[in-house]
């Protein structure tokens, strides 16, 4: 037997074939999910300083919230933060259901996360970056955003809410 | 160095494609049960 | 045939890592069936107060003392044995990895200082701008770099018995000790710089102001491969040592147990993004890349799941076993070693089908820092690689100190308590984590927990309580091994599995390491060069410190 071929036995390679094709199966799935359906991970938005992020007058996050765009579409500007206490800026957001919601979420401290129950908004939120994701809501209710990284010890208390009205 | 059985030659691995096909099965139930709760909660562009 | 004889002073290093990983377990998972017990709503914080000061006081021991401590030391100790006893080489510098473990003991102590001081609340994973006390970053850096040294040890041990065993095949557990270990040193260049140019000046007051984005990154760089690193000493003892205890059985595939290693360490360092899939601050066409690299460290797992049950299969049949399943039952269960380690196999499979699901990309948006993540890893490193830890040492211990295993029975049922603990506890993050329950968070005190979470957080606590008492019964039984009076008759077998076909046949190629290396190091340069370049030289140092515990 030549020492530079391998023995495989057949059952083995059968079972190799089949984990090949069940890791394309998957590949595919998450890539149609992905370019198909628009369901995507973040990408580089824009870098800020988190040392005056909350206090220039020229940065959003001076003043976070809601802003209309166009009918039925809005930009949040939300800011995260450990100091003072807990929290995010702004705490509620209101708006009526059929919204789509471009979120900026940021960290004028420590890391944080936010994710959005019940969406695929689930993300890090990074001192110096800036996260972006775009939501739509189309079922009216209450939607928490949670922290989901730990920022201290007030961590487990850190969240908001949207409320879609109908 | 080792001997070479003869059961050994004949052994043929059955029980083991029963125990992956079980595997198999149930790594793709809970991977499409997570990707249906992904694709349910709609788009994020 | 008499087995090779490691000497008394070898045993005695080997044996001091397992005091110290059992000593870190016994602290660490303390807090476990804690930390579940407030999730239930039980909470028991208030009480040890004078102690311990939070919920995340503990959680940093936790995470530090279990996934770094206990883990690290079994496994240098336990590549130690395989290495010389494998090569029946003695050590070539027992000096070298005497110093190795010392510089890690003494960074475990440095580190643990500010831990019980409340000083280092940052979590295992010391993310910035959470800054801990210098002594914390300094201790770990002790411990990676002691652990690189006793690295260095073993592969100058490989290295002699190389010149004088030049045509011979590595034999096998020698092999993978080896290969892990090497992963290791690779991989841990990035917590290594992560800690060397940004935290500990920083922590020194050197420099005011890191860059999170890049830490996170240095951080993963190692955090990924770090799991191969816990996993391989597992996957050392399924393939080549679990099949003869568990019934005479056999290895079914040398050369692609081996083949299987080869692709572990090429392919577990470059897929660290897969812990960034939702950072802000890393482009998705790199997390893309980095998910199918992922898909592809997932094939070595499925051959080993092949190989490592076809060998069991053997030994099941060689045992009279029967039938499609049936085999299963006629393996050595009441062999305590057995039935860890075949019970840690069992709900590896669901850990690994987990970790699938959280590689997978856009996937992650659903998993993503909920209480899935720990109801994954506490089915693979807390059990896959704990409880099979757990089962190596009811034959570890009384071959390194000459005594019985004392009563095996509760042994078992260590290890089977562990098994159903861990399936209540694990199902039942799992399913909160899929509710959109976070993970890292006092459940229990928590303000925005809806009422459908109530059932599945007491099953947690009921978990932890179960997790409790098996951890309990694995202390005793190691400690009253320690201290057993009844000394075993001759030494004690270590269970080598030989292989099926002769490792001579063994392709040459799989044992060369020169174009392995280099081909990891290639890889690592492709799929992390471009973005680290990007990162490095727009780094943005405007994150000053924060003590927010
Ligand atoms: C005695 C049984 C154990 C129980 C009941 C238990 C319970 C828990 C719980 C409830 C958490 C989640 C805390 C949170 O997210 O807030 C946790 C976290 C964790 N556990 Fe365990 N655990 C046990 C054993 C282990 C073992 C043996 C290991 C590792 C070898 C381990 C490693 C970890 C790690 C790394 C974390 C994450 C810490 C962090 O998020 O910073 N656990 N454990
Ligand atoms: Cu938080
Ligand atoms: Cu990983």
């Amino acid at each position: 037997m030549s020492t530079n071929q391998i023995h495989i036995d057949p059952y083995e390679r059968n079972w190799m074939i089949i984990s090949a094709i069940l890791l394309v199966l998957f590949a595919t799935a998450v890539s149609v999910a992905a370019f198909g359906m628009g369901i995507q991970v973040p990408a580089p938005e824009q870098r800020v300083d988190p040392r005056t992020v909350a206090t220039d007058p020229n940065s959003p996050w001076s003043n976070p919230g809601l802003r209309e765009i166009e009918p039925g579409k809005y930009d949040a500007y939300v800011l995260a933060r450990a100091i003072p206490s807990w929290e995010y800026l702004p705490k509620e957001m209101t708006i009526p259901a059929g919204s789509s919601v471009s979120f900026y979420v940021t960290s004028s401290d420590v890391q944080h996360g936010f994710k959005i129950q019940d969406t695929n908004a689930n993300f890090q939120v990074v001192p110096g970056q800036v996260s972006k994701l775009t939501i739509k809501f189309d079922k009216p209710g209450t939607y928490n955003f949670i922290c989901t990284e730990y920022c201290g010890s007030g961590h487990g208390v850190m969240y908001g809410a949207i409320i879609v009205t109908p | 160095m080792a001997k070479k059985d003869k059961e050994d030659d004949e052994f043929r691995p059955t029980g083991t494609i029963a125990v992956l096909a079980i595997f198999v099965v149930t790594l793709i139930a809970i991977w499409a049960t997570i990707y249906m709760i992904l694709v349910g909660r709609g788009g994020t562009l | 045939m008499k087995q090779y004889q490691l000497s008394t002073g070898e045993k005695k290093f080997i044996g001091s890592h397992l005091l110290v990983a059992i000593l870190a377990l016994a602290v660490g998972s303390l807090f476990g069936p804690l930390q579940a017990f407030e999730h239930a709503g039980w909470d028991i914080y208030p009480y040890i107060k004078p102690l311990i000061k939070s919920y995340y006081q503990g959680l940093t021991v936790h995470g530090v003392l279990n996934a770094l401590v206990w883990t690290t030391f079994f496994i240098m100790g336990f590549l130690t044995f395989n290495v010389t006893f494998g090569l029946k080489r003695a050590l070539r510098n027992p000096t070298l990895n005497k110093v190795g473990f010392w510089v890690m003991v003494v960074g475990v102590v440095t580190a643990a200082i500010p831990i019980l001081a409340n000083q280092a609340t940052v979590l295992f994973t010391f993310y910035p701008p959470l800054k801990a006390n210098w002594a914390f970053y300094l201790g770990l850096t002790l411990v990676v770099v002691g652990s690189w040294v006793e690295g260095w040890g073993l592969f100058a041990t490989y290295l002699g018995w190389r010149k004088e065993n030049p045509n011979e095949r590595t034999p096998f557990i020698a092999f993978a000790s080896i290969l892990t270990a090497l992963l290791w040193q690779i991989c841990t260049l990035g917590v290594a710089t992560e800690i060397l140019t940004m935290l500990l000046p920083w922590s020194l007051g050197l420099i005011e102001n890191v860059d999170p984005q890049l830490a996170r990154t240095y951080f993963w760089f190692t955090g990924h491969p770090l799991v191969y690193f816990w996993l391989l000493p597992a996957y050392i003892s399924w393939y080549a040592m679990l099949p003869k205890q568990a019934g005479n059985g056999k290895m079914f595939s040398d050369s692609l147990a081996r083949l299987s290693f080869w692709i572990f360490l090429v392919l577990s360092t470059p897929l660290g993004f897969h812990h960034q899939y939702v950072d802000p601050g890393v482009p998705p066409v790199w997390k893309f890349i980095h998910s199918m690299l992922t898909f592809g460290v997932f094939f070595p797992s499925m051959m080993t799941a092949f190989t490592v049950v076809a060998s069991l299969e053997h030994a099941g049949r060689k045992q009279g076993g029967k039938g499609a399943l049936a085999w299963i039952g006629k393996l050595n269960w009441s062999d305590p070693s057995v039935a860890a380690q075949l019970l840690a196999g069992i709900l590896f499979f669901f850990g690994g089908i987990g970790g699938l699901a959280n590689a997978s990309y856009n996937v992650n948006l659903v998993l993503h820092n909920t209480a899935f993540i720990p109801g994954h890893f506490h089915l693979t490193v807390a059990t896959g690689v704990t409880l099979s830890f757990m089962g190596i040492s009811y034959w570890l211990l009384p071959y390194l100190t000459g005594r019985k295993l004392w009563n095996p029975k509760w042994a078992v049922a260590q290890a089977w308590t562990w098994f159903v603990g861990m399936i209540i506890f694990s199902n039942s993050m799992h399913v909160l984590g899929l509710l959109g329950a976070p993970r890292r968070v006092p459940l229990g005190l928590a303000p925005y927990v809806p009422a459908e979470w109530n059932s599945r957080l007491l099953q947690v606590g009921v978990g932890g309580a179960i997790l409790f008492v098996s951890g309990a019964l694995y202390l005793t039984v190691m400690l009253m091994t320690a201290l057993n009076k009844e000394k075993v008759a001759e030494e004690v077998q270590v269970p080598i599995a030989e292989s099926m076909q002769d490792p001579a046949l063994t392709p040459v190629w799989l044992d060369r390491w020169a174009p392995w290396i280099y081909g990891t190091l290639a890889l690592v340069v492709i799929v992390y060069g471009p973005q680290l370049v990007d990162m490095i030289s727009n780094i943005a140092l405007t994150s000053p410190g924060f003590r927010v515990w």
